[in-house]
């Protein structure tokens, strides 16, 4: 069903991409108005266009930190998440063991689960373990929760890996850790990086455990922070929509720069190839 | 110096394919099941975090050692302040220390290896040291020694009452002090507080965990509906080649990309009564009645939490299937259309039954994600208007941290999770071979 696109088609396009990126688009217009400008006006552009708001917005709060909070929690998660995963996803495609389906199904099952049923006895282990507001406090629930997405995914690059180069290293002596670490691990190296990434943006996106175990302002992340700007009386819609645009640009760049990587890694675990 | 080559441990391929899955399983086991069995534990208890009496699970009649050795030791000290601001009492005062100290005897003596344990807690508790070990701080007690001890503190509160009557007034303050000691020292003794089924009960039969649900349903059911359908026709429209592909695939990855809470910020300003410019055209098209109905309606409310979430989520159903569509081979199209299938025909047994699998995995997991939502929900409403907007796993994030209510909100939590896994022991019923597929090695 592969047709030519013809005019209609590209004005289809531009509208249905006009209408997912909207909300970013106004948001950033109001951005840059002043703040008398943005109560109850709905002018596209303003006449007077001015950066106080993000001057504001990263002076009421520290944004700056927040980001920096959730960079460290994230690539800490990344790291010791793919280690694990891509030893799980190593032993489950390639290595003689038993139970594999109990182990994959496990796995999913694991995936599966409401945050919320696990929340309160983890928040307790972490209280008492006194790792509340800390940054372990989030990478050890989190590298639990991105595990079966990571393992899952990894998997199916590393089964495509072709066997004929393990037999090989085999027969050259390689001891099977070896083989894993020299051959399987870097012919993998797009699939690893493709799963790095997700596992990376949900790291960065996660809010139930940052908002119940992280709550001095000094250790929240960036999804925390941003919706503690709303206060009780009034709400700086000028801070809070150049705050946005602010923490949406280093997202912006990694899909722009990793758009076919995060396509494949989406769609690893749902298309047959 | 080189050092002879040593002949190193080598694990076979399959021990060290156990090795190599251990760590997984162990972080699964003890970060996700065993915490879920917890939580299971937790719902059968009346347990309050900002209850002193109920903070922690108490299966049969126990004493505090914490709490009553710190106490323990204020009272002692507060007698002494006593007797100096009023010399002449002192025979009272040696007959509440005769009687507490013959209780604190027995007590010791009711079980082995008490009197060290109390020692212990004793020795933390001078070097500032919080008890935190429930093993150490909890131990049972019986009946009869915790009915004497709840008398005898009731005796010596009286007595301090009467001490009060007539006492020099700089008296007063440190026997005040001694009576609320007393009492806290009483505050040790820890009723059991399993009530067995009784939250669920309690809570299956309100009203407000019912809404919480229905509101998950169809929250779930029109979401995910939705999305599927617009996902499918966008990816259907766009499977075809055309200049700028990279771009288009770039902005709907956009939504999906940044975190809930922020995009529920935004829809909070797009949609806000005042200066939210969908409410203001919704108003203007006549589709509201005015602009703050979106946000401060029930109706409204899930309008909006549903319009965000379609928003985030449909293009990456889109995308999702898109990479479905793209896999079926061009030939069965030809083939259909020298059969001379129109194209309604081609998509109802051709496109729909080849991509079947990748819409069963999509669903499959938006509509486990649908109903576990809750910083959207959380972010954007907080689930008001008056609750009306409440999903379960919001509600029961209130009980568990804003009402510090552990266990009733530990058996919503629980309700969730076996919801859940109804769900998804349906779904993988349905498509459970196709998901294991090309997974396992043959």
């Amino acid at each position: 069903m592969v047709k030519r696109a013809g005019v209609g088609f590209y004005i289809f396009l531009i509208i249905f991409v006009f209408l997912v990126m909207f909300p970013f688009i106004w948001v950033f217009l109001t951005s840059i108005k002043p703040q008398g400008e943005i109560f109850s006006s709905f002018q596209w552009f303003s006449s007077n266009m001015t950066l106080d708001n993000y001057a504001s917005a990263l002076e009421t709060r520290p944004l700056l930190m927040y980001m920096l909070n959730s960079f460290v929690v994230a690539t800490l998660t990344t790291i010791i998440s793919i280690i694990v995963a891509s030893f799980t996803a190593y032993a489950v495609t390639r290595l003689p063991i038993r139970f594999k389906g109990l182990i994959l199904g496990l796995v999913l099952a694991a995936s599966m689960f409401p945050q919320i049923a696990v929340l309160s006895p983890i928040f307790n282990f972490v209280t008492d373990a006194g790792l509340r507001n800390s940054y372990l406090g989030l990478v050890i629930p989190y590298i639990t929760i991105s595990l079966p997405l990571a393992i899952w995914i990894l998997s199916t690059f590393f089964i495509k890996i072709p066997l004929a180069l393990e037999e090989s290293a085999k027969l050259d002596g390689a001891t099977p850790f070896q083989t894993f670490r020299k051959i399987i691990f870097p012919l993998a190296a797009p699939g690893v990086f493709t799963t790095a990434i997700l596992v990376f943006i949900a790291a960065w996106n996660e809010y139930l455990f940052a908002l119940t175990i992280n709550t001095d302002d000094r250790w929240r992340t960036i999804p925390v922070g941003i919706s503690f700007y709303q206060s009780q009386y009034t709400v700086p819609w000028g801070d809070i929509t150049a705050a946005t645009v602010i923490v949406t640009i280093p997202i912006v760049v990694l899909v722009l720069l990793f758009q076919r990587r995060i396509v494949a890694g989406l769609t690893s675990g749902s298309v047959k190839e | 110096m080189k050092q002879p080559k040593k002949r190193r441990f080598q694990l076979s391929e399959r021990q060290l394919g156990y090795a190599m899955v251990a760590p997984s399983i162990i972080l699964i086991a003890v970060i996700i099941i065993w915490p879920i069995m917890l939580s299971a534990w937790n719902s059968l208890f009346d347990y309050r975090l900002n209850d002193p009496a109920k903070a922690e699970r108490i299966s049969s009649l126990s004493i505090n050692l914490e709490t009553y050795a710190d106490n323990r030791y204020l009272v002692y000290d507060t007698l002494e302040d006593v007797r100096d601001a009023m010399p002449d009492a002192g025979g009272t005062l040696d007959d509440i220390i005769t009687a507490l100290d013959e209780q604190h005897e027995t007590l010791l003596n009711t079980d082995e290896g008490l009197a060290d344990r109390y020692e212990e807690v004793n020795t933390m508790l001078d070097n500032f040291q919080p008890v935190n070990d429930e093993e150490l701080r909890l131990v049972e007690v019986p009946e009869e020694w915790a009915d004497g001890f709840a008398n005898t503190l009731d005796e010596q509160t009286a007595a301090v009452q009467a001490l009060r009557e007539g006492a020099p007034e700089e008296a007063v303050q440190p026997l005040t002090d001694l009576e609320s000691q007393l009492s806290n020292t009483q505050g040790s003794i820890l009723e059991p507080n399993f009530v067995g089924l009784k939250n669920y009960t309690t809570y299956l039969g309100d009203g407000r965990t019912w809404t919480a649900m229905l509101n998950t349903l169809l929250f779930t059911v029109v979401t995910v509906g939705v999305e599927l359908a617009v996902g499918l026709a966008v990816a259907l429209l766009i499977n075809r080649v055309f200049i700028g592909r990279g771009l288009v695939r770039a902005a709907v990855l956009v939504p999906w990309a940044i975190p809930t809470a922020v995009a529920a910020m935004m829809w909070t300003f797009l949609f806000d009564g005042q200066s939210g410019i969908m409410a203001h055209y919704m108003a203007q098209f006549g589709l509201i009645d005015d602009p703050g109905a979106l946000l401060s309606t029930g109706a409204g409310g899930m309008f909006s939490i549903m319009f965000a979430d379609i928003w985030k989520t449909t293009p990456y159903m889109a995308l999702l299937l898109l990479a479905g569509l793209q896999t079926i081979p061009r030939s069965l199209y030809e083939a259909a259309e020298v059969d001379g299938a129109n194209k309604f025909q081609q998509f109802i047994s051709i496109t729909l039954p080849m991509i079947r699998s990748a819409i069963l995995v999509a669903v499959l997991f938006r509509a486990l994600d649908a109903f576990r939502v809750f910083d959207l929900i959380y972010v954007l409403t907080g689930g008001g208007p008056a609750n009306s907007t409440e999903s379960i796993s919001v509600y029961a994030y209130k009980l568990l941290f804003e009402q510090q209510n552990f266990g009733a909100g530990s058996a919503l939590s629980v309700i969730v999770f076996l919801s859940v896994a109804l769900l998804s022991t349906i779904f993988i019923k349905l498509i459970g071979s196709e998901l294991f597929s090309g997974r396992l090695k043959q």
